[in-house]
């Protein structure tokens, strides 16, 4: 059976800037899949990186690194049956405040990286079967202010997952998660500058139905069954993974 | 006049929105059958030029005889617009059967009800025109709360939601016959239903006052106001339209951009 490489959950995997975040959660959870897994970042490799995870430092913005990613994952591990599309960089401007440096730094990171290590997967996968996860966001469906080019960049993202499930099916399947907050240094960093970031986080604590801020783990697990063959049936759809925050109206918690 | 030699039935009439439309159709030419509860208001011919007819759009039996009148006096159809709704506000623990079989009575079999009766009517309006191209229109309320929850109005919701997925699988099966249906979905509206809304809310969880929640829910919106009955009547009134002639199944949100945004974090 074509796709043959889809059985079971140990995954030959890539999974784009995994230093930190959300990306090293996905890491650690293939691992712990048992699979065999590479990821990237665009500086040198981190001290904690568990031993057996192998890391090549590239930028996916730029295709001849993120062909070459692929390239050194296939030579370490056999053909690549698992990408994770998770490195991503969010400015926070407007499109009035956004400068030709910003767009390349976004459209490159998110959109063009996302572009490149699919075009660079897509022979070995349509050969072998496998499975690509890319990271969106709650951002690509609704806007959220002073990160237009971010938001329009995760919409990108979106419409592409559809496209590669839809030409590249049934050897790929390609869906995508749509994370809302995800308790990261990234989010941190949005609490510390707030006016009061207590008041800051209690008021983004009272949106959220579950009561909780997202971790790095729950993505890390979602992926993980998009990568099973629980989730064989499963292409060109989003898991949105965001404790309920947009199935709320915007209004202030408590207002009424 | 976009409507000239058109006949509309309006529900809801008498509540802001419905009000809103009545207006605009009657200047914008069409003949308008006006509907709201039985008692709300005189019948008959009102000074406006509108008919007014009470209709519970609930009961099949009104809603029969209210077509019934328009067949007589008009023969025909060419616009339906269900702005007949009634909000609930509390959770659905809170929430009785009865209560529950009300709301869905009038927001959803209403608009039922009102569409199968004026279905008939509105192929008489199509096949009177002859031309091929003139449809009739059907615009049914959804809402804003159809996509999104505002808490403690589970059962308004879940009519909503129902209200959306009737008006698509009524353009599937009446777009072939010159029908299309359409649904507007407005956000906060200034009318007396939200104004009911404000009051209910007393001073507001965090011992706001009214004018200081009413504040809050303009800044929410990326247009800092709510919406008017007359924006909505804007919209009703191009659906009704041979200017939307192309324009059916859609669900067409009118909330000044609310739920373009993610949440509003007071950052």
């Amino acid at each position: 059976m074509r796709g043959s490489a889809l059985a079971g959950t140990g995954h030959t995997a890539v999974v784009t800037g995994g230093s930190r975040g959300i990306g090293r959660a996905v890491v650690d959870r293939l691992r712990a899949d048992g699979g065999r897994v590479v990821t990237c970042g665009r500086g040198a490799r981190p001290d904690d990186l568990p031993g057996d995870v192998l890391w090549v430092q590239a930028d996916v913005s730029d295709a001849d690194d993120a062909a070459r990613l692929l390239a050194e994952a296939d030579r370490a591990f056999g053909p690549v049956s698992l990408l994770v599309n998770n490195a991503g960089v969010q400015v926070e401007k407007t499109v009035a405040e956004s400068t030709d440096a910003d767009w390349g730094l976004v459209v490159g990171a998110n959109c063009r990286g996302t572009f490149h290590t699919c075009r660079a997967v897509l022979p070995v996968m349509t050969e072998h079967g496998g499975v690509i996860v890319n990271i969106g966001s709650i951002s690509g469906n609704v806007a959220d202010p002073s990160m237009a080019l971010y938001n329009a960049s995760k919409a990108f993202v979106h419409g592409l997952t559809r496209s590669i499930a839809v030409d590249h099916g049934p050897a790929v399947r390609c869906n995508a998660i749509q994370p809302g907050w995800i308790m990261t240094a990234m989010a941190e960093d949005a609490f510390a500058l707030a006016r009061d970031p207590e008041a800051a986080r209690r008021d983004a604590l009272a949106r959220h139905p579950a009561g909780r801020f997202g971790e790095p783990a729950d993505i890390a697990k979602a992926v993980s069954w998009l990568a099973s063959d629980e989730a064989r049936y499963v292409t060109g759809q989003f898991l949105t993974l965001d404790g309920g925050l947009t199935a709320a109206s915007p209004l202030a918690p408590g207002l009424f | 006049m976009k409507l000239s030699g058109k006949t509309a039935f309006v529900t809801g009439a008498r509540g802001g929105i419905g009000r809103a439309i009545v207006a605009r159709f009657l200047r914008e030419g069409a003949v308008v059958h006006a509907a709201d509860l039985p008692g709300s208001g005189p019948d008959g011919a009102q000074e406006d030029g509108s008919r007014f007819v009470g209709v519970d759009v609930a009961s099949e039996a009104d809603v029969a005889a209210a077509m019934a009148e328009v067949r007589e006096r008009s023969g025909k159809l060419d616009v339906l617009v269900n702005a007949a709704g009634i909000e609930l506000e509390k959770t659905i623990e809170d929430t009785t059967l009865e209560e529950w079989n009300r709301s869905f009575a009038v927001n959803v079999t209403g608009t039922f009800l009102t569409c199968k009766h004026a279905l008939p009517l509105l192929r008489a309006a199509v096949a009177g025109a002859g031309d091929g191209e003139t449809t009739a229109s059907v615009v049914n309320f959804g809402s804003y709360d159809g996509f999104l929850a505002d808490p403690g109005l589970a059962a308004y919701c879940a009519t909503k939601g129902a209200v959306h997925a009737l008006t698509r699988a009524m353009a599937c099966d009446h777009g072939p016959e010159g029908v299309r249906v359409n649904a507007v979905c407005p956000g906060y509206i200034d009318t007396p239903m939200l104004q009911s809304f404000f009051d209910g809310a007393g001073s507001g969880g965090d011992g706001r006052s009214i004018e200081q929640l009413q504040d809050a829910v303009r800044g929410v919106h990326p247009t800092r106001r709510y919406g008017t009955p007359t924006d909505i009547a804007n919209l009703v009134n191009w659906l009704a339209s041979d200017e939307a002639a192309y324009a059916s199944g859609q669900l067409w949100v009118l909330d000044g951009g609310m739920s373009a945004q993610a949440q509003q974090m007071r950052l």
